[in-house]
């Protein structure tokens, strides 16, 4: 297990979010959608993933003139695996629960 | 996508506006995080997530500024959050020790300390010391306040007080007006207010009031009197007048003569300075928290009768019976003399201020003793043991007033000025820390590029400065308040005791250990024009020294030219 710390329930279902589609880079407002996380929150929990290394980020190559670009985001290769072992000792914890299993 | 459209609701407008503007003041270190969030905003589906999305980056927006003000104050003084002032790493050595925040705790520990009621006491009476018997703004303004509202209240002593105690001495006249006018008894305040010469000089007609209506006393006689004679006399001091013709235009003056010789005859000797003492402790019972700085201002500021000329007086009525001795006429010396004594024992005996006691005896002294030549030339041996035993008892008087034959007294004094050394000590010990403290970090935050000379030696004063100034300033700050406990306990006793003529002296006593410091260090009445003195000449040879490097550098570049 690489740099272990401790995730909030945000930090997990934004880790959740990513795992859905691992190797896909992700835009912020498409995470905040999916997680149901506010923007406020958002960007300081992935902030501190890439401090962590968890995170890759790039930016988008701009599309349409005038539009500032995006930025995307992904789980680096070796942060899944612990990304999914986080949220599977979570939900052992009970401590958290993914979004679709409360349904 | 429809952004075009959902973008131009106001709601959706203003969110967009405010997120821009956030932007212009993100933080350097998180502000590509910024840029992330508000490239999303043209993404969000309706006017009102615009608006979530925009307050949620305000959200993050506060977040990262509070977060890199953290980071800013754990640096020292100087340091940037992207490494040295120039952008490069940081190089410790040529930073201070000390945080910004360590440096923001003892700073504010130091406020704190002298924002308790102790410490303001403490920094208003020190400072009082400081300008010796000039009032300072604050003590105007509280004093002025205290004016205003007497006159709203009709309170004929708070005015009485406020009068006395005024720096303006035309708003003190129109003060002593109100408040005699409220209460007639106060017609003392006319002689015991001090004037200026030239905006506010004593008036005749109101001194005349006072003598009527306080007959039998001397006190507005002499005052009288000075009132007379001020104009002349301060027009011969301009030219330079000596002792001699001093007197001599005095005993010309046959106006003068006649009200000295009325105020030596009058039965009593009634001073106003105990009706001040009075009226003082009455306004200080009442405005608990009035500063020790105004009142005993106000009292300092008590005009006396002019003691020089009740001296020379003395001396003129001796002279007259040291002729009548040398004429033969021993009756008429006789009699001169023991009007003399008389009026010096009525003076000592006024229960005024220490010195008008003093003169009081040196008047009945001076008596005594030609009393006692008299007494030889007329060969009358019970005239002289009178004489002697007069002396005596008058020696015995000065002793008891005397602070240094007063063993209690004179112990209570040395205590109080060596503790009066220590307030002082710290006092300026809390004003060049503080100077350094601010020195040191503006010196580092204000030009980091100019200082930036790596280990100049600009830089490592500089430094040493931001690192140890603070410390020095609570600890001085903190020892500024301890060492002032014996005056603040000598100011209390005084405003919770019955007011016994004890009290008074200790508090003057403490008052004047306080200021004795600050003659013996040349802080007294002028400090403004010594502290304006010491700054040009402090500034003069740091241009001295600049322009020397300037010749030694043009000289060096001119021999070494590569």
């Amino acid at each position: 297990m690489g740099l272990r710390i401790r995730l909030s329930r945000q930090t997990l279902a934004v880790l959740d979010a990513l795992l859905l589609h691992p190797g896909q880079w992700q835009h912020g407002y498409s995470l905040s959608q999916r997680t149901g996380i506010p923007s406020g929150t958002l960007y300081p929990i992935l902030m501190r993933l890439e401090k962590l290394h968890w995170l890759e980020t790039r930016w988008e190559e701009v599309k349409t003139p005038g539009r500032p670009p995006r930025h995307l985001y992904r789980l680096s290769g070796t942060a899944r695996e612990w990304a999914r072992e986080e949220l599977r000792a979570a939900q052992e914890r009970h401590f958290w629960k993914p979004a679709g299993s409360e349904a | 996508m429809n952004a075009p459209a959902k973008m131009q609701s106001p709601p959706a407008r203003c969110a967009r506006w405010i997120l821009d503007c956030a932007l212009r003041h993100w933080p350097e270190d998180t502000r590509p995080w910024g840029l992330a969030l508000a490239a999303e905003i043209d993404e969000t589906a309706n006017a009102f997530e615009t608006v979530r999305w925009s307050l949620g980056g305000l959200m993050f927006f506060g977040r990262s500024v509070l977060s890199s003000a953290l980071a800013w104050l754990k640096l020292p003084a100087g340091a940037s959050l992207s490494g040295s002032p120039s952008g490069g790493p940081l190089d410790s050595s040529t930073f201070p020790k000390r945080s910004r925040f360590f440096t923001a705790a003892v700073l504010l520990a130091a406020a704190l300390l002298l924002i308790l009621p102790q410490g303001r006491e403490a920094l208003r009476t020190v400072r009082g010391t400081w300008q010796n018997d000039v009032q300072s703004e604050s003590d105007a303004r509280k004093l002025e306040e205290l004016a205003t509202r007497a006159e709203k209240d009709k309170d004929a002593d708070m005015l009485a007080f406020a009068a006395l105690s005024a720096r303006d001495s035309t708003r003190g006249a129109a003060l002593t007006e109100r408040a005699i006018a409220l209460d007639p008894k106060l017609i003392w305040v006319y002689g015991a207010r001090n004037h200026s010469q030239k905006n506010d000089p004593p008036r005749e007609d109101r001194l005349a009031q006072l003598q009527l209506a306080d007959p039998g006393n001397a006190v507005p006689d002499l005052l009288m009197a000075d009132a007379l004679v001020q104009p002349q006399i301060s027009i011969l001091i301009e030219h330079g007048m000596n002792d001699r013709e001093y007197r001599l235009s005095l005993e010309s003056n046959a106006k003068w003569m006649a009200l000295m010789e009325r105020a030596y005859a009058e039965p009593r000797y009634d001073s106003y300075f105990q009706r001040h003492y009075h009226l003082t402790k009455t306004v200080w019972n009442r405005e608990k928290d009035l500063p020790a700085t105004i009142v005993l201002y106000g009292v300092a500021q008590h005009a006396f009768p002019d003691l020089l000329h009740i001296r020379m007086y003395c001396d003129m009525k001796i002279d007259a019976a040291r002729k009548a001795r040398e004429a033969g006429n021993f009756t008429t010396a006789k009699d001169l003399l023991a009007g003399v004594d008389a009026f010096g024992v009525r003076m000592a005996d006024s229960g005024g201020a220490d010195f008008e006691q003093l003169i009081g005896l040196v008047v009945s002294r001076s008596a005594n003793k030609e009393a006692e030549n008299l007494a030889k030339v007329s060969a009358n041996p019970e005239d002289a043991r009178t004489a002697a035993a007069r002396l005596d008892q008058i020696e015995a008087r000065f002793n008891r007033i005397r602070r240094s034959a007063n063993p209690e007294r004179a112990v209570r004094s040395e205590v109080f000025r060596k503790e009066g050394l220590l307030v002082q000590s710290f006092g300026i010990l809390c004003v060049l820390a503080a100077i350094g403290t601010l020195a040191g970090i503006l010196l580092l935050e204000l030009w980091p590029a100019r200082l930036q000379g790596a280990k100049s030696l600009s830089r490592r004063f500089a430094c040493i400065l931001a690192d140890w100034a603070p410390p020095t300033l609570l600890v001085a700050c903190a020892g500024f308040l301890l060492s002032f406990l014996p005056f603040h306990r000598a100011i209390e006793e005084y405003r919770s005791s019955n007011y016994l003529r004890a009290d008074e002296l200790a508090l003057l006593d403490a008052w004047w250990g306080l200021m004795r410091v600050t003659e013996s260090l040349y802080l007294g009445a002028d400090a403004t024009v010594r502290f304006w003195y010491f700054v040009t000449v402090a500034l003069s040879a740091v241009l001295l020294a600049v322009v020397f490097r300037a010749i030694v550098r043009t000289k060096r570049s001119a021999t070494n030219p590569a």
